[in-house]
Protein backbone atom coordinates (compact mmCIF):
# COMPACT_ATOMS: atom_id res chain seq x y z
CA UNK A 1 0.00 0.00 0.00
CA UNK A 2 0.96 3.60 -0.91
CA UNK A 3 0.36 6.49 0.75
CA UNK A 4 0.71 10.19 0.12
CA UNK A 5 1.20 12.33 3.18
CA UNK A 6 0.78 16.65 1.65
CA UNK A 7 1.59 18.62 4.61
CA UNK A 8 4.01 22.07 4.92
CA UNK A 9 5.17 20.84 8.05
CA UNK A 10 7.74 18.48 8.51
CA UNK A 11 6.97 17.55 12.18
CA UNK A 12 3.23 16.66 10.76
CA UNK A 13 4.54 14.37 7.81
CA UNK A 14 6.87 12.62 10.34
CA UNK A 15 3.74 12.28 13.34
CA UNK A 16 1.96 10.97 10.23
CA UNK A 17 4.82 8.57 9.15
CA UNK A 18 4.94 6.74 12.86
CA UNK A 19 1.05 5.96 13.13
CA UNK A 20 1.60 4.56 9.59
CA UNK A 21 4.62 2.59 10.40
CA UNK A 22 2.63 1.61 13.56
CA UNK A 23 0.23 -0.74 11.72
CA UNK A 24 2.28 -1.61 9.49
CA UNK A 25 2.20 0.87 6.43
CA UNK A 26 6.04 1.80 4.94
CA UNK A 27 5.55 2.98 1.62
CA UNK A 28 5.07 6.55 2.17
CA UNK A 29 5.50 9.54 -0.35
CA UNK A 30 5.66 12.36 0.95
CA UNK A 31 4.90 16.33 -0.75
CA UNK A 32 4.97 19.60 1.02
CA UNK A 33 1.76 21.06 -0.58
CA UNK A 34 -1.49 20.56 -2.93
CA UNK A 35 0.68 20.97 -6.24
CA UNK A 36 3.72 18.98 -5.66
CA UNK A 37 1.47 16.33 -4.48
CA UNK A 38 -0.67 16.31 -7.91
CA UNK A 39 2.68 15.83 -9.57
CA UNK A 40 3.29 12.75 -7.08
CA UNK A 41 -0.18 11.60 -8.74
CA UNK A 42 0.96 11.67 -12.11
CA UNK A 43 4.07 9.65 -11.81
CA UNK A 44 3.73 7.38 -8.76
CA UNK A 45 0.20 4.90 -8.09
CA UNK A 46 -1.15 5.72 -4.83
CA UNK A 47 -3.74 4.02 -2.85
CA UNK A 48 -4.81 6.65 0.02
CA UNK A 49 -4.24 10.59 0.06
CA UNK A 50 -3.69 12.40 3.64
CA UNK A 51 -3.72 15.90 3.09
CA UNK A 52 -3.55 18.98 5.33
CA UNK A 53 -5.75 22.07 4.50
CA UNK A 54 -3.45 25.53 4.56
CA UNK A 55 -0.89 25.05 2.86
CA UNK A 56 1.23 27.70 0.57
CA UNK A 57 1.18 26.81 -3.10
CA UNK A 58 -2.05 24.93 -3.51
CA UNK A 59 -4.43 24.29 -0.14
CA UNK A 60 -5.52 20.79 0.45
CA UNK A 61 -9.39 21.42 -0.50
CA UNK A 62 -8.33 22.90 -4.02
CA UNK A 63 -6.30 19.61 -3.75
CA UNK A 64 -9.47 17.33 -2.77
CA UNK A 65 -11.41 19.42 -5.18
CA UNK A 66 -8.12 18.66 -8.20
CA UNK A 67 -8.08 14.82 -7.14
CA UNK A 68 -12.29 14.57 -7.11
CA UNK A 69 -12.41 16.21 -10.63
CA UNK A 70 -9.78 14.05 -12.04
CA UNK A 71 -11.39 10.57 -13.65
CA UNK A 72 -7.91 8.76 -13.19
CA UNK A 73 -7.39 9.55 -9.57
CA UNK A 74 -10.57 10.11 -7.74
CA UNK A 75 -11.45 6.89 -6.38
CA UNK A 76 -8.52 7.23 -4.04
CA UNK A 77 -9.60 7.48 -0.80
CA UNK A 78 -9.00 11.18 0.84
CA UNK A 79 -8.53 11.85 4.28
CA UNK A 80 -7.83 15.27 5.38
CA UNK A 81 -6.22 15.93 8.67
CA UNK A 82 -6.55 19.55 9.47
CA UNK A 83 -6.25 21.99 12.38
CA UNK A 84 -9.22 23.66 10.58
CA UNK A 85 -11.94 22.45 13.10
CA UNK A 86 -14.63 24.83 11.92
CA UNK A 87 -18.19 23.70 10.68
CA UNK A 88 -18.06 25.72 7.52
CA UNK A 89 -14.73 24.17 6.55
CA UNK A 90 -15.93 20.73 7.20
CA UNK A 91 -19.22 20.93 5.17
CA UNK A 92 -16.86 22.29 2.19
CA UNK A 93 -14.56 19.61 2.43
CA UNK A 94 -17.80 16.53 2.71
CA UNK A 95 -19.06 18.79 -0.02
CA UNK A 96 -16.07 18.00 -2.23
CA UNK A 97 -15.52 14.25 -1.43
CA UNK A 98 -13.42 14.14 1.12
CA UNK A 99 -13.48 10.24 2.51
CA UNK A 100 -12.38 11.04 6.22
CA UNK A 101 -11.85 14.34 8.57
CA UNK A 102 -9.52 14.15 11.39
CA UNK A 103 -8.71 17.46 13.12
CA UNK A 104 -5.60 18.37 14.93
CA UNK A 105 -4.64 17.41 17.59
CA UNK A 106 -5.46 13.90 17.26
CA UNK A 107 -4.55 10.78 18.78
CA UNK A 108 -2.91 8.37 16.96
CA UNK A 109 -5.28 5.79 17.60
CA UNK A 110 -8.00 8.28 15.57
CA UNK A 111 -5.73 8.78 12.65
CA UNK A 112 -5.27 4.79 12.41
CA UNK A 113 -8.65 4.08 12.77
CA UNK A 114 -9.20 5.76 9.63
CA UNK A 115 -6.56 4.78 7.69
CA UNK A 116 -8.06 1.05 8.56
CA UNK A 117 -11.40 2.52 7.15
CA UNK A 118 -10.01 3.79 3.86
CA UNK A 119 -7.73 0.24 3.65
CA UNK A 120 -10.86 -1.57 3.86
CA UNK A 121 -12.75 0.22 1.71
CA UNK A 122 -10.24 -0.29 -1.11
CA UNK A 123 -9.92 -3.79 -0.26
CA UNK A 124 -6.00 -3.48 0.93
CA UNK B 1 -10.39 41.81 27.49
CA UNK B 2 -13.34 40.26 27.49
CA UNK B 3 -13.24 36.93 29.11
CA UNK B 4 -15.29 35.17 25.79
CA UNK B 5 -12.25 36.04 24.20
CA UNK B 6 -9.74 34.84 26.93
CA UNK B 7 -11.22 31.36 27.12
CA UNK B 8 -10.90 29.76 23.26
CA UNK B 9 -7.10 30.26 24.52
CA UNK B 10 -7.37 28.57 27.59
CA UNK B 11 -9.42 25.89 26.24
CA UNK B 12 -7.27 25.19 22.95
CA UNK B 13 -4.12 25.22 24.69
CA UNK B 14 -5.20 22.93 27.48
CA UNK B 15 -6.67 20.26 24.75
CA UNK B 16 -3.61 20.60 22.08
CA UNK B 17 -1.14 20.39 25.52
CA UNK B 18 -3.38 16.84 26.22
CA UNK B 19 -4.18 15.11 23.07
CA UNK B 20 -0.65 15.80 20.78
CA UNK B 21 2.06 16.32 23.98
CA UNK B 22 0.43 14.04 26.42
CA UNK B 23 0.55 16.55 29.25
CA UNK B 24 -1.61 18.03 31.66
CA UNK B 25 -0.73 21.91 31.61
CA UNK B 26 -1.21 23.81 35.15
CA UNK B 27 -2.37 27.54 33.75
CA UNK B 28 -0.68 30.02 35.98
CA UNK B 29 -0.88 33.57 36.52
CA UNK B 30 -2.45 35.68 33.25
CA UNK B 31 -0.31 38.64 33.13
CA UNK B 32 -0.09 41.90 31.27
CA UNK B 33 3.02 41.89 28.70
CA UNK B 34 4.50 45.18 29.43
CA UNK B 35 7.08 44.53 26.66
CA UNK B 36 6.15 43.65 23.20
CA UNK B 37 9.16 41.19 23.74
CA UNK B 38 8.65 36.83 22.84
CA UNK B 39 8.50 34.75 26.48
CA UNK B 40 10.56 32.27 25.73
CA UNK B 41 13.52 31.37 22.84
CA UNK B 42 11.48 29.72 19.88
CA UNK B 43 8.21 31.45 19.32
CA UNK B 44 5.48 30.61 17.15
CA UNK B 45 3.22 33.58 15.61
CA UNK B 46 -0.42 33.35 14.14
CA UNK B 47 -2.16 36.23 13.17
CA UNK B 48 -5.93 36.17 13.19
CA UNK B 49 -8.38 37.79 10.96
CA UNK B 50 -12.17 37.68 10.32
CA UNK B 51 -14.66 38.87 12.39
CA UNK B 52 -12.47 39.93 14.94
CA UNK B 53 -8.27 40.70 14.46
CA UNK B 54 -5.82 39.42 16.47
CA UNK B 55 -2.50 38.04 17.34
CA UNK B 56 -1.47 34.61 19.19
CA UNK B 57 2.28 33.75 19.92
CA UNK B 58 3.14 30.16 21.51
CA UNK B 59 6.48 30.81 23.28
CA UNK B 60 8.77 28.27 24.76
CA UNK B 61 12.33 27.91 26.33
CA UNK B 62 14.71 25.67 24.75
CA UNK B 63 14.03 22.74 26.79
CA UNK B 64 10.73 23.03 26.16
CA UNK B 65 11.16 23.18 22.41
CA UNK B 66 13.19 19.95 22.42
CA UNK B 67 10.53 18.33 24.36
CA UNK B 68 7.70 19.25 22.29
CA UNK B 69 9.75 18.13 19.26
CA UNK B 70 10.82 14.94 20.99
CA UNK B 71 7.41 14.20 21.95
CA UNK B 72 5.52 15.33 18.54
CA UNK B 73 8.25 12.81 16.77
CA UNK B 74 9.69 10.42 18.83
CA UNK B 75 13.55 11.71 17.91
CA UNK B 76 16.09 13.14 20.58
CA UNK B 77 17.90 16.82 19.18
CA UNK B 78 20.67 18.37 20.75
CA UNK B 79 19.77 22.13 19.57
CA UNK B 80 16.87 24.04 18.60
CA UNK B 81 17.31 22.62 14.52
CA UNK B 82 14.54 23.58 11.96
CA UNK B 83 13.01 20.46 12.72
CA UNK B 84 12.04 22.20 16.35
CA UNK B 85 11.11 25.10 14.61
CA UNK B 86 9.01 23.33 12.03
CA UNK B 87 7.72 21.68 15.18
CA UNK B 88 6.59 24.63 17.04
CA UNK B 89 5.21 26.35 13.84
CA UNK B 90 2.98 23.14 13.77
CA UNK B 91 1.89 23.39 17.24
CA UNK B 92 0.82 27.08 17.09
CA UNK B 93 -1.37 26.15 14.07
CA UNK B 94 -3.18 23.76 16.09
CA UNK B 95 -3.29 25.79 18.78
CA UNK B 96 -4.83 28.61 16.77
CA UNK B 97 -6.94 26.24 15.03
CA UNK B 98 -8.55 24.80 18.30
CA UNK B 99 -9.03 28.67 19.41
CA UNK B 100 -10.80 29.35 15.89
CA UNK B 101 -13.26 26.48 16.88
CA UNK B 102 -13.93 27.78 20.07
CA UNK B 103 -14.53 31.23 18.95
CA UNK B 104 -17.43 29.93 16.56
CA UNK B 105 -19.14 28.76 19.25
CA UNK B 106 -19.49 32.05 20.26
CA UNK B 107 -20.79 33.48 16.76
CA UNK B 108 -17.00 34.70 15.80
CA UNK B 109 -15.65 33.32 12.64
CA UNK B 110 -12.23 34.05 11.95
CA UNK B 111 -9.52 32.65 9.35
CA UNK B 112 -6.70 30.99 9.54
CA UNK B 113 -2.82 32.10 8.35
CA UNK B 114 0.45 30.17 8.29
CA UNK B 115 2.67 30.84 11.00
CA UNK B 116 5.95 32.28 11.06
CA UNK B 117 8.91 31.08 14.50
CA UNK B 118 11.16 33.12 15.27
CA UNK B 119 14.35 32.00 17.59
CA UNK B 120 15.85 34.46 19.81
CA UNK B 121 15.04 35.52 23.27
CA UNK B 122 13.30 38.91 23.83
CA UNK B 123 12.90 39.46 20.32
CA UNK B 124 10.71 42.67 19.70
CA UNK B 125 7.33 41.63 18.26
CA UNK B 126 4.64 43.69 17.53
CA UNK B 127 0.97 42.94 17.59
CA UNK B 128 -1.57 44.39 14.72
CA UNK B 129 -3.93 45.14 18.18
CA UNK B 130 -4.00 47.89 20.19
CA UNK B 131 -5.05 46.83 23.37
CA UNK B 132 -2.60 45.33 25.98
CA UNK B 133 -0.81 41.49 25.34
CA UNK B 134 -1.97 38.81 27.64
CA UNK B 135 0.26 36.26 28.55
CA UNK B 136 -1.00 32.83 29.94
CA UNK B 137 1.50 30.46 31.41
CA UNK B 138 1.28 26.81 31.34
CA UNK B 139 3.53 24.71 33.16
CA UNK B 140 4.26 20.99 32.46
CA UNK B 141 6.66 18.64 34.07
CA UNK B 142 9.40 17.22 31.47
CA UNK B 143 9.29 13.46 33.62
CA UNK B 144 5.83 12.73 33.97
CA UNK B 145 6.01 14.23 37.60
CA UNK B 146 8.94 12.25 38.85
CA UNK B 147 11.42 15.25 39.63
CA UNK B 148 10.59 19.47 40.15
CA UNK B 149 11.86 20.12 36.80
CA UNK B 150 8.88 22.32 35.37
CA UNK B 151 9.16 23.94 31.74
CA UNK B 152 6.41 26.69 30.94
CA UNK B 153 4.75 27.38 27.64
CA UNK B 154 3.58 30.75 27.19
CA UNK B 155 0.57 31.68 25.31
CA UNK B 156 0.70 35.40 24.71
CA UNK B 157 -2.32 36.89 22.53
CA UNK B 158 -4.21 39.91 21.73
CA UNK B 159 -7.69 40.12 20.45
CA UNK B 160 -9.66 42.86 19.45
Amino acid sequence: MNVLVVDDFATMRKIVRNVLKQIGIESVVEAENGKMALDVLKREEIDLIISDWIMPEMTGIDFLKACKSDDGIKNIPFLMVTAEAQKGCIMEAIKSGVDNYIVKPFTPDKLQAAIEKAKARIGK
Amino acid sequence: MDIKYINPFIVAAQTVFKTMLGISAEMGKPALKTVNRTSGDVTGIMGLVGDKKGTVAISLREKGAKFVYKTLVGEECESISQDVVDAIGEITNIISGQARKEFEKNDINLNAAIPMVIVGKEVEMNFITKIPIISLPFYFSLDNGSSNDKEVIYVDFSFE
